[in-house]
């Protein structure tokens, strides 16, 4: 029931938010929000390893509502909820009330994803958490046509993955599959069914080029839900990957590895070399976004256990750094009503501590050791040297070294040099806000000096253990 | 044939007399009841008929019987689309109630009644003449509904239906005039005579039957009477002639190729019926991007809707026709839900039907926007709704029996007609506030009611979802 609750909780409460009066706008609906986002974090700890399951169809193939608070699930559920936890707290925005409720609902939607042992609750909530995001973009936006670039985008993924799994269905005569290692699809339908997986995942993650979506959606959303959106919902796509490709069509991923390693890299080396001469800051980290889970593509189909291990780590890593980001851009753009590098320097010496935490969260960007984003890379690293793809980690060395370069830019560029003139001048961090990263930076020390907990899952469900030589080409 | 009429036989189709009886008790209480309480009669007795009439109608669950020679069938599948229609003529009735005309609401609610049981006659038609009797008694009524508003679009509505439904109909004639000559027979049952299977003129009277059938249920091409016709009907009409015209057309049309073609052929016949499915859910879905006006563009958004149900039968499988109840059933809830927003919003004039009021709703009226957003998501067919689940369960039922790419025809619909529907949910939740239409309304209790409970079985059904199992065999 826990299990249950993690998904139903938020998205009730999200409606119930609708219905408080307009007064309690603010503060009120902040910390409210901030309270059910701290009881899913503490029913996600709580919960762990539970399962629920409730029977859905039964023809034309079986289905179930069944969710599970387990494995690769129970780290990006705490990731999810501690992000929405920390992006509620750091919200300020005219009509608050409205925006939390779907904040929250975008987390219950999310969790959906995560925990359903289901392909076709999978598909549902897949298709359910774009919603939110879809009316924060129409009334929050900056833009009008960054929400049908968004909504287009996803959703046209999101009906190829409708169409895969219903065929799945009818293939295999059920979807409550996942997580079982012993599941394998074989047939002609196959491969397309797979690819209409695969287009759903690589527009979400997303990679070059199906990602023209992405920065613009980044930029243009308020900070507090792209912080979610970036660290939790961008990692649909790579968890749909393991989880589904890998584990159920390995014979396909690899014969389609050579594509996804090309994109991969691509994405690597376009989104790090446009981080560096971008000027919007949440444009920054948006292209950063796109060269490291370039790098998280490349490490899953490596079909490397230390790189699927690696893989994961990174993934709550890369988590914790861009809503740590996210969160603190949005501090500043607040402050300072602009987010460009061009206006903006100086920042650090009136602000220590915004500066200290932007600090902290850019060096776990840039892969600083005893700091999680270190540990992602150089186990990723290790796992594709080790399968075999030697050019492919050599040249992702690249982007690791310009990761330094468009960071350190960032940071400086807001913090350092002398202080402009014509910037006004605000108060440092409040607590609350210092509140709202706290979590986030010390998770970023505990998981850098501790990935152990996180590895413990078993790689061989994913595909991996089918062959560790695979990738030799 | 000698029919020696039973009284099972009358029993048989008591649900639709009941509503046929409501509305000669309707026209007549109104001849006597004072000015002032006209409208509340003749909405409650409506409502109150359509109420008795789907109670006795569930009772026939189960009984699978043949009444009248075979005529109509009685059983699952007729109760279900009954049921259907029924829920279709109690939301529209409810709708009248909120915005129609004094004078005239009385007159109005009876037609609906005659065409609700034009329709419910259709859903247990098993033979060629009922097929007639039920599809002329809905459309009849039909004509003078379409003509009921004080605007000139609707009396251009009223006589272009009229027309085009009339030409319609004579296809429709003329292929049942062949089928007859081919087969000997009227009913259903002797059309799966294996002889007929190389007759060249059931195979000629199938097409016009069919293409019949198409104008009803507006498939492209014949579909381009529909938004014009829609557009000028008063809005309950629109409601009624969006859900139980269609529904009453596709149980003829569900029983004709489920139960009345000769076995090896339907697969050969009927591809051109599955092609012209697949070009409704592209032209239906791309008509919707252009239209500023509701009426419109639900009525192309049915034009592609009718598709989706269509692919759900392609292949004629058991399995198919369930999960084209299911998509028909969360299609009426989320049509009239639509509608019952509109009539939310409208007086006389109908100023629901502009989209161009809909601006900043969402800001205005939370709870109205919220509602009409979802049965937009639904009609999209995104999740929480059981819009969703239909398409799902048709895409399944798509691929298993062979029709994959109507699946992918219905994927590529599907993902163009988001864009219509999500331009509708932005004008609501736009942050442009600076338009300040007046909400004509504020309270409207049937259709609020009418609204709320489409927005609870919408999402409702997606979590039970419950197919009839109980809906073959179609023919005695």
């Amino acid at each position: 029931m826990l299990v249950l609750g993690l998904v139903l909780l938020p998205i009730i409460a999200g409606a119930l938010f609708f219905a408080l009066p307009d007064a309690s706008n603010g503060r009120t609906s902040k910390l409210l929000g901030a309270l059910v986002g701290l009881v899913t974090v503490v029913m996600t700890i709580g919960g762990a390893n539970q399962e629920w399951a409730f029977r859905w169809l039964a023809r034309p193939f079986t289905a179930s509502f069944h969710f599970a608070d387990s494995g690769i699930s129970f780290w990006i559920a705490l990731l999810l909820a501690l992000c929405t936890t920390c992006a509620i707290l750091a919200t300020n925005l005219p009509r608050q009330r409205s925006f939390i409720a779907l904040m929250l609902m975008l987390e219950g939607a999310m969790m959906g994803v995560f925990l359903a042992r289901d392909l076709l609750a999978f598909a549902l909530f897949w298709d359910l958490m774009l919603i939110p995001v879809f009316f924060v973009l129409i009334s929050w936006g900056e833009h009008a046509g960054t929400a049908w670039r968004y909504f287009i985008y996803n959703f046209a993924g999101g009906l190829t993955l409708l169409l895969a799994t219903a065929a799945f269905g009818v293939l295999y005569g059920s979807t409550d599959v996942i997580g079982h290692g012993n599941v394998h699809l074989v047939g002609a339908w196959v491969p397309w069914i797979f690819a209409g997986f695969a287009f759903a995942f690589l527009v979400k993650t997303p990679v070059w080029p199906l990602h023209t979506w992405m920065p613009i959606t980044y930029s243009d959303t308020p900070a507090p839900m792209v912080a979610v959106v970036s660290a939790v919902q961008s990692k649909a796509g790579l968890y749909g990957l393991i989880v589904i490709g890998m584990a159920f069509m390995p014979d396909y991923v690899k014969e389609y590895a050579p594509i996804f390693v090309i994109l991969g890299v691509i994405s690597l080396l376009y989104g790090a070399f446009t981080a560096l001469v971008q000027n919007d800051t949440k444009r920054i980290v948006a292209y950063s976004s796109l060269s490291h889970l370039g790098l998280i593509v490349l490490a899953i189909v490596s079909f490397n256990p230390l790189a699927l291990q690696g893989a994961v780590v990174y993934i709550i890593a890369h988590g914790l750094f861009s809503a740590a980001l996210f969160l603190t851009i949005g501090y500043v753009e607040e402050r300072e009503e602009t987010r460009s590098l061009v206006r903006l320097g100086g920042l650090g010496a009136a602000n220590p501590r915004l500066a200290g935490a932007l600090c902290i969260a850019a060096l776990a960007a840039l892969g600083l050791p005893g700091l999680a984003g270190f540990v992602g890379e150089i186990v990723i690293l290790t796992g594709i040297f080790q399968a075999g793809m030697v050019w492919p980690a050599i040249v992702a060395l690249i982007p690791i070294v310009l990761a330094a370069a468009y960071m350190l830019r960032l940071f400086q560029g807001m913090m350092n040099g002398p202080e402009v003139a014509d910037l006004p001048v605000r108060r440092d961090l409040t607590w609350i806000e210092g509140i709202a990263l706290a979590p986030l930076l010390l998770a970023l020390v505990l998981v850098g000096v501790n990935p152990h907990a996180i590895t413990s899952f078993d790689p061989s469900l994913y595909g991996t253990s089918v062959t560790t030589q695979g990738g030799a080409r | 044939m000698n029919i020696t009429v039973t009284n099972a036989d009358w029993a048989a189709i008591a649900p639709l007399s009941i509503v046929a009886a409501t509305a000669l008790v309707v026209l007549f209480t109104d001849l006597l009841a004072r000015t002032h309480v006209k409208r509340y009669i003749a909405i409650v007795l409506g409502l109150v008929g359509v109420v008795v009439s789907a109670v006795v109608c569930a009772q026939g669950y189960g009984h699978d019987y043949a009444a009248f020679g075979g005529g109509f069938v009685l059983g699952g599948f007729s109760v279900v689309f009954q049921e259907i229609i029924l829920l279709a003529a109690f939301g529209s009735i409810a709708l009248y109630g909120a915005i129609g005309k004094e004078e005239r609401i009385a007159g109005a609610v009876a037609l609906m009644l005659w065409s609700t049981s034009g329709a419910m006659l259709m859903a247990g038609a098993a033979n060629l003449m009922t097929v007639f009797l039920g599809l002329e008694l809905l459309s009849l009524a039909l004509y003078c509904l379409c003509g009921l508003a004080d605007r000139p679009t609707s009396r251009e509505s009223a006589l272009k239906y009229l027309i085009l439904s009339s030409t319609a109909s004579g296809f429709l004639l003329y292929g049942m005039a062949l089928l007859f000559g081919a087969s000997g027979s009227v009913s259903f049952a002797q059309f799966t005579n294996a002889a007929l299977a190389s007759n060249p003129l059931f195979w000629m009277g199938t097409a016009l039957f069919l293409i019949g059938l198409a104008f009803k249920l507006s498939l492209v091409p014949f579909h381009t009477w529909s938004p014009d016709v829609y557009e000028g009907a008063p809005m309950p009409v629109t409601a009624f002639m969006s859900v139980a015209t269609k529904a009453g057309t596709l149980a003829v049309f569900a029983r004709f190729i489920y139960a009345a073609l000769p076995s090896g052929i339907a697969e050969k016949l009927l591809l051109p019926v599955w092609i012209i499915a697949g070009i409704s859910m592209i032209v239906g879905n791309v008509g919707m991007l252009a239209q500023h006006d509701l009426k419109r563009l639900l009525a192309y958004s049915g034009i592609a809707q009718v598709g989706y149900i269509l692919t759900a039968l392609a292949g004629a499988t058991p399995l198919g026709m369930r999960y084209a109840i299911y998509y028909l059933a969360a299609y009426t809830f989320m049509n009239l839900g639509a509608f019952a927003i509109a009539a939310l919003l409208s007086t006389d004039a109908e100023e629901g039907s502009r989209l161009t009021n809909y601006r900043g709703l969402g800001h205005r009226r939370p709870i109205v926007a919220a509602l009409m957003s979802l049965f937009l998501l639904a009609l999209a067919g995104l999740p929480p709704t059981a819009g969703f689940l239909g398409k799902i369960l048709i895409l399944s039922t798509s691929v298993n029996a062979g029709y994959a790419w109507l699946g992918v025809l219905l994927i590529i619909g599907t993902a163009i007609s988001l864009y219509a529907y999500a331009k509708v949910i932005r004008v609501m939740y736009d942050r442009d506030e600076h338009i300040h239409p007046h909400d004509a309304k504020p309270f409207v209790p049937l259709a609020w009611v009418s609204a709320v409970a489409c927005g609870v079985l919408v999402v409702v059904i997606t979590f039970y979802p419950l197919t009839p199992s109980n809906v073959l065999p179609l023919v005695k």
